[in-house]
């Protein structure tokens, strides 16, 4: 296992009029399980790439532990990849699959054969040893293809590219439930792509949100969600994301930081109340139930205001068309540029 | 591959390629030669570039109207052929590819083995049955006996292509309202552009080069190219620079098709079901 | 697909069916007919039962051309599959380049099989032909008319010209299909080249390959206007092949029952070929 570091590390295709990955510098300690968030488009697969050696960057350095390996082809480099779909060879039995690194790798066979159980143990596919791979399912497949990554002890970092998006739906909780536990358990370094923010969410230590080409925020995934650093990452996160209103709209007896242009709140940190009362007002535009609490029904509301439309997240007791105030118990200070202004009121 | 990594050019597999596509060009390039020298010039003094290029075998082509008439007839029954091909095979694949019935797989199973049939077997009887319905020596003949061969090679093509277009496209078309023939004609055709162009080049290529059947059901009205060319050489004037200009000019119309159809070039041949 | 069951779908097939069956079904029963019969002229036939069949089988000038036949098919097949796959795994996958070579790989699959036959006439004869006199000029004495060795050689050679493009076409196809992940995961596993071959490309090129090899040796089988026009096979009888020994009984002799016999030997000895190629092509598919 390696800590991974990424130097002013860009990169343009040949003839391109623009970087697909402006210059970015990024630290991954080792055995930690690393989440790149991003809609499609935004550079996650390029990064991963040039992570993998499949690409040489157009400037700045790849760094396993120390080591320089910008220059050096993947196989030189102790990488393994899951990919998208279950990349495996077909003809070959799931033993045979998982012993293929090691095999090329000319380790000793007595020692392979006892590193292929243990690994097809902690994925609990043993029973799937002696099949030929083309007779899984989707889903088993997927495992050996994270067999064949995990086998080698020597591998510097564990690379995924969105790898729930091949199996069975109701199969891909069972898949991040393992990958996640395999993590912990074997203390591998795992970068892992998703757009998906639940799947970046509840599997990684630490998240990286990226837009276009470039880094927008890294932390762990509570500061990540209460703390963005910016109206994107606000947006981007949670579901529904944060909301945002110009700051004059609001009431004067809302504190604001200085240079605040926009105040953003999540949907759970707004509470309703009577029409009067509250910084903001607005009407009822519709009402979605999620569940109950406490025996009372609990959604999202949400409310035409003078700033826009907001989403409020708690108890579902107003009506459409009913004019309410909004109060907010917490909020966040943005400035005119985007950028979070730090030390919010509570 | 992008920067660093990519396979060396120079791998033995690309000196194979290079090689081989010399091998290729070389008789070509005899037959361009030959075309453009006069006889005299052929049988004389032997020389690797032609010495004195002339274009009179091509304007002895263009002037004669036995060759002129023999491209034109060739071109005729090829074009009926593929034309009749397609028509007849698109509604086929069609069905193929959408519907299961009754002794559907026995009926493709038999299309196939028409493919397989050695044409020299049916010299014999298409002499016979196109007499006797009065067709022999007509292009529409060759167009209708190569069918034998191209319409189930176009049944399998087209309905490879077609079993990839989902059916959603025929429900969506029912839920606008449309009738089935709009829904045919102007929506499913035209989706399958590709199959259709990667059909026409199948059927070219078995109908245009195809001799021995051309020659057993023409006479003299219909005479194709093909057999203008072979009584050319039989004949006791060896008319190499003829002949040598009547072959490039038979080469052209494929290069031509090919050219057009390049793009969907590798999706036919991938009909073979390969993944 | 999840396809209906539809018995209406018989419309459709019902234009094809009837062009195949007017093309093919009628002349083949003529043929069938004929072969049990003995057919002095028009007006006086007798039937004669399995007797042409056991003489076909046993005239020597049938088993010659049969055995040439073997001999030239597997000569076929031995080169033309690996030379074709070999092509295949050296062509680049995309770009203006593939689209050249594809072009040009294509082109001898165009032409008139007559043509095929003029172009290596004057290609390798040795009065005008570029081959010929080369290698008459380095001193072999090369002449495909008069040995019956040089003219094997030279059908050979012409035969892969003119078909080998057919074998790296379906190889090509049949790679491009491979997902650029499975050379990513197989680099990143440190496999060698032959490794990537045999694990990665090799299981995906099964189907192609199998059709390949039955189209080459079936198209083989029943070869006739390339050597016919090359060497009219000879000298002599060294390249009279199947189709030309059925050609010449059928059409120059009038010898229809014999011919109709032989016909119906050779089909269905190709049926056997069809069979085998069905049974895998629709394994492969289910």
């Amino acid at each position: 296992m390696a800590a991974i570091q990424l130097e002013e590390l860009s990169f343009r295709y040949p003839g391109a009029e623009a970087d697909t990955l402006a210059p970015l510098s990024l630290s991954v300690a080792d055995g930690t399980a690393f989440a790149l968030l991003g809609a499609s488009g935004a550079g996650k697969t390029t990064l991963l790439n040039l992570l993998s050696g499949l690409l040489t960057p157009s400037s700045g350095r790849v760094l396993f532990d120390a080591d320089d390996v910008s220059d050096l082809a993947g196989r030189q480099r102790n990488v393994a990849q899951v990919f998208q779909f279950p990349v495996l060879y077909e003809s070959m039995s799931v033993a045979e699959n998982l012993a293929f690194p090691l095999r090329a790798r000319k380790f000793d066979p007595l020692w392979i054969d006892e590193r292929v159980q243990r690994i097809a143990a902690d994925l609990e596919i043993t029973q799937q040893l002696p099949l030929v791979a083309s007779q899984l399912s989707l889903f088993q497949k997927q495992l050996v293809a994270i067999g064949r990554a995990l086998v080698r002890p020597d591998v510097s970092v564990v690379l995924l590219d969105e790898p729930l998006t091949a199996v069975e739906p109701r199969m891909k909780w069972r898949l991040r439930q393992t990958l996640r536990r395999v993590q912990e358990e074997l203390g591998v370094t795992m970068i892992y792509v998703t757009h998906d923010q639940t799947e970046a969410l509840t599997f990684a230590d630490q998240v990286a949100v990226m837009a276009e080409g470039g880094l927008l925020q890294v932390g762990t995934p509570e500061q990540i969600y209460t703390t963005p650093s910016c109206e994107f990452v606000g947006y981007f996160i949670g579901s529904p994301g944060m909301n945002f209103v110009d700051a004059e709209q609001l009431a004067p007896s809302l504190s604001l930081l200085a240079g605040t242009q926009r105040v953003g709140f999540r949907p759970e940190w707004a509470q309703l109340q009577a029409q009067d009362a509250g910084q903001l007002r607005g009407v009822v535009k519709s009402i979605q139930l999620a569940g109950t609490e406490y025996g009372a029904a609990t959604g999202v509301v949400r409310l035409q205001t003078a700033a826009g439309q907001i989403a409020v997240r708690g108890q579902l007791d107003v009506t459409v068309g009913q004019s309410v105030g909004i109060h907010l118990a917490r909020h966040l200070c943005f400035s005119a540029q985007g950028q979070l202004l730090l030390e919010d009121y509570e | 591959m992008t920067s660093g990594h990519a396979r060396p050019w120079l791998s033995a597999s690309r000196w194979l390629l290079v090689g081989y596509c010399i091998y290729l060009l070389l008789p070509l390039y005899w037959l361009a030669s030959i075309a453009l020298q006069s006889n005299a010039d052929i049988t004389g003094e032997f020389a690797l570039l032609p010495e004195n290029p002339t274009l009179a075998n091509f304007a002895e082509i263009w002037r004669n109207p036995v060759w002129f008439s023999a491209f034109v007839n060739s071109l005729n029954y090829v074009v009926l052929n593929t034309l009749i091909s397609i028509l007849v095979a698109v509604p086929a694949a069609y069905v193929f590819s959408r519907y299961r019935f009754l002794g559907d797989r026995q009926l493709f199973f038999w299309l196939l083995t028409n493919r397989m049939a050695p044409p020299a077997v049916f010299l014999l009887p298409f002499f016979q049955l196109y007499s006797a319905v009065g067709l022999f020596d007509t292009p529409l003949a060759v167009a209708l006996a190569h069918c034998l061969f191209t319409v189930p090679l176009s049944v399998w093509i087209l309905e490879g292509f077609m079993s990839g277009v989902p059916t959603e496209l025929d429900d969506m078309a029912r839920i606008d309202g449309h009738s089935f023939s709009f829904f045919f004609l102007r929506i499913f055709v035209p989706v399958n552009r590709g199959a259709i162009g990667v059909t026409l080049f199948f059927c070219f290529m078995f109908s245009w080069v195809e001799l021995l059947l051309a020659r057993t059901l023409t006479g003299s009205e219909a005479k194709p190219i093909v057999v203008t060319m072979t009584r050319t050489v039989s004949a006791s004037g060896l008319d190499w620079g003829v002949l040598a200009a009547a072959g490039v000019l038979t080469v052209i119309p494929g290069i031509i098709v090919v050219w057009f159809v390049r793009k969907h070039l590798v999706k036919g041949f991938a009909l073979g079901r390969v993944s | 697909m999840n396809k209906p069951y539809n018995n209406k779908a018989w419309l459709g097939v019902l234009p094809v069916l009837l062009i195949v069956a007017f093309s093919g079904v009628v002349p083949l029963m003529t043929v069938v007919n004929y072969s049990v019969q003995d057919i002095l002229d028009f007006n006086s036939r007798f039937f004669v039962g399995f007797q042409w069949y056991s003489e076909t089988l046993q005239d020597p000038r049938f088993i010659d051309a049969f055995l040439r036949q073997l001999g030239f098919s597997a000569s076929v097949l031995i080169i033309e599959i690996p030379l074709g796959l070999m092509l295949a795994r050296g062509m680049p996958r995309d770009g203006l380049s593939a689209s050249l070579l594809l072009v040009l790989l294509a082109i001898p699959l165009l032409i008139p099989w007559n043509v095929v036959g003029t172009i290596w006439q004057l290609y390798a004869r040795a009065d005008i032909g570029l081959l010929g006199v080369t290698l008459n000029a380095l001193g072999i004495s090369f002449n495909y008319t008069a040995d019956p060795l040089h003219a094997w050689l030279t059908l050979l050679a012409m035969d892969i010209w003119h078909w080998t493009s057919l074998v790296a076409l379906l190889a090509f196809a049949g790679l491009t299909s491979v997902p650029a992940p499975y050379y990513q995961a197989a680099e990143l596993d440190g496999a060698s080249k032959w490794q990537v071959f045999r694990y990665v490309e090799l299981p995906r090129l099964k189907g192609v390959l199998v059709i390949a090899v039955l189209l080459r040796l079936m198209d083989s089988f029943m070869i006739y206007t390339e050597p016919f026009v090359l060497t009219g096979g000879g000298p002599g009888n060294a390249t009279t092949f199947l189709s030309q020994h059925l050609a010449t009984m059928a059409v120059g002799q009038f010898d229809l029952g014999p011919a109709a016999a032989f016909s119906v030997i050779y089909f269905l000895f190709i049926l056997l070929f069809c069979w085998i190629f069905y049974s895998s092509v629709v394994r492969e598919h289910d």
